[in-house]
């Protein structure tokens, strides 16, 4: 089980560390378990990738916020793949994460994928960090996401990246086409 | 294609030692098949092969030129395993207009899943059109050297297969793996001499490519050029990660 409570340090005094997860079918936030070794070795941490069981001991889901059509699906893409927030991405981690007091520092930190994500979020107050252990953790998250989502299946997951990967790219290349008409104009 | 059985000829089609390919054998010579995942398209134009099943059923099966694919060559070429057989998802680097996408597509099947990523906008669209008819081809048009910018369209993947003749190709397909690639998954890549070196002999650029990918976590496995289909072209596999023996 992972209803562990949110607020307060790991055990080793620092900041939690939560993890944000894009996935196609919405945004997932999970955290690091009270009792893992924050400072654990990249090594230390495929380890328990592996396994659905281990990895989750180690790691929780926290929330999951689908997507509720596929025109939201496709803008929060889009900004994603630039390294931008939306105000769909901000509003789902200010009511997941601890609050923190104004004129208080955060006592957790975002493991992001994208470091310029992570400081577009920097600047809705929201602290991130990336890096080897934060992919590492993501890893792990992506080979196991659809077992945490019980009312998911891994077919709608797979829908989802074929809906969304259609309209992504259906618009990148309708996009440039408009785009070089303009130029010969 | 060039080479194709004549029009009525009689083929007898047997699987092939890679799971999810067949070999068409007419009189005079034996061509190379996937099982079409959509009968009755074909996808640029290559031959399809219709065969009466003992149980009164038609199969139907589309010509394999390894002359315009590079995976094709590999497998003519007598390449121990490609990795990618039926329910495997793979992550295909370089996907052009999709012609080898479309049999890998047959080969992984309905239960498998190809994420296709092409950067280039008059490719990508016969990429997504082909893809529209294939429903386990995921099309993606973005840049492969930058994998960050589709994390949200890819899952997991047992095999990551890269043509995307670059001089830094092993750096891409060490970040692709990094993000999406299984522990212990494979990685199928191939390598075009000229277009990493073009001064070097191949075999010496064969020889540096397999240290860079060694240095982005891969074991290798295999090499093999792939001559006659292709001059100074060779397909590497690879096992990703793979766990130190104590």
């Amino acid at each position: 089980g992972w209803s562990f409570l949110i607020k307060g340090c790991n055990k080793m005094g620092g900041p939690s560390l939560y993890i944000l997860f894009e996935a196609s079918s919405g945004y997932a936030l999970f955290r690091l378990n009270e009792s893992v070794d924050i400072g654990m070795s990249t090594d230390e941490i495929q380890l328990s990738v592996a396994d659905f069981g281990k990895f989750t001991s180690l790691v929780g889901l926290v929330a999951f916020d689908p997507f509720q059509t596929a025109q939201q699906a496709l803008e929060n893409c889009n900004a994603i793949s630039e390294g931008l927030t939306t105000d769909m991405l901000v509003n789902f981690l200010e009511s997941n994460l601890p609050k923190t007091k104004p004129g208080k520092k955060a006592k957790y930190a975002v493991g992001v994928s994208d470091p310029k994500l992570g400081s577009a979020l920097g600047e809705a107050n929201i602290p991130c960090k990336s890096g080897a252990e934060v992919h590492e953790y993501i890893r792990g998250i992506r080979m196991h996401f659809p077992k945490y989502l019980k009312a998911m299946k891994e077919e709608d997951l797979l829908k989802a990246q074929l809906g969304l990967g259609h309209s992504y790219s259906r618009a990148k290349v309708k996009f440039n086409v408009d785009k070089a008409d303009t130029m010969i104009i | 294609g060039a080479g194709g059985p004549r029009g009525g000829a009689k083929v007898a089609v047997e699987p092939h030692r890679h799971e999810g390919i067949f070999i068409g054998k007419t009189r005079n010579e034996e061509i190379l098949l996937t099982k079409n995942l959509v009968p009755g398209e074909a996808v640029y134009g290559e031959k399809k092969i219709s065969v009466d099943t003992p149980e009164g059923d038609k199969i139907e099966y589309r010509q394999w030129n390894p002359f315009r694919s590079k995976v094709a060559a590999a497998v003519l070429g007598g390449v121990r395993d490609i990795h990618m057989k039926p329910g495997a998802r793979v992550l295909y680097l370089g996907a052009a207009s999709g012609t080898t996408v479309s049999h890998v597509a047959d080969i992984v099947g309905p239960e498998g899943t190809v994420y296709a990523v092409e950067f280039s906008l008059r490719s990508g669209r016969d990429l997504v059109n082909m893809a529209k008819k294939r429903t386990n081809v995921i099309p993606i048009i973005e840049d492969a050297r930058l994998p960050q910018r589709y994390r949200m369209l890819v899952g997991m993947v047992d095999v990551v297969f890269a043509d995307v003749a670059q001089p830094d190709q092993a750096r891409i397909v060490g970040i692709n793996a990094q993000h999406f690639l299984k522990t212990g998954g494979h990685v199928v890549i191939s390598i075009k001499a000229s277009c990493i070196d073009s001064t070097s002999d191949p075999a010496v650029v064969y020889a540096n490519e397999m240290k860079n990918l060694k240095e982005q976590g891969f074991k290798l496995n295999e090499l093999i050029t792939l001559a006659p289909y292709e001059r100074d072209h060779a397909v590497v596999v690879g096992t990703y990660r793979v766990k130190k023996s104590k």
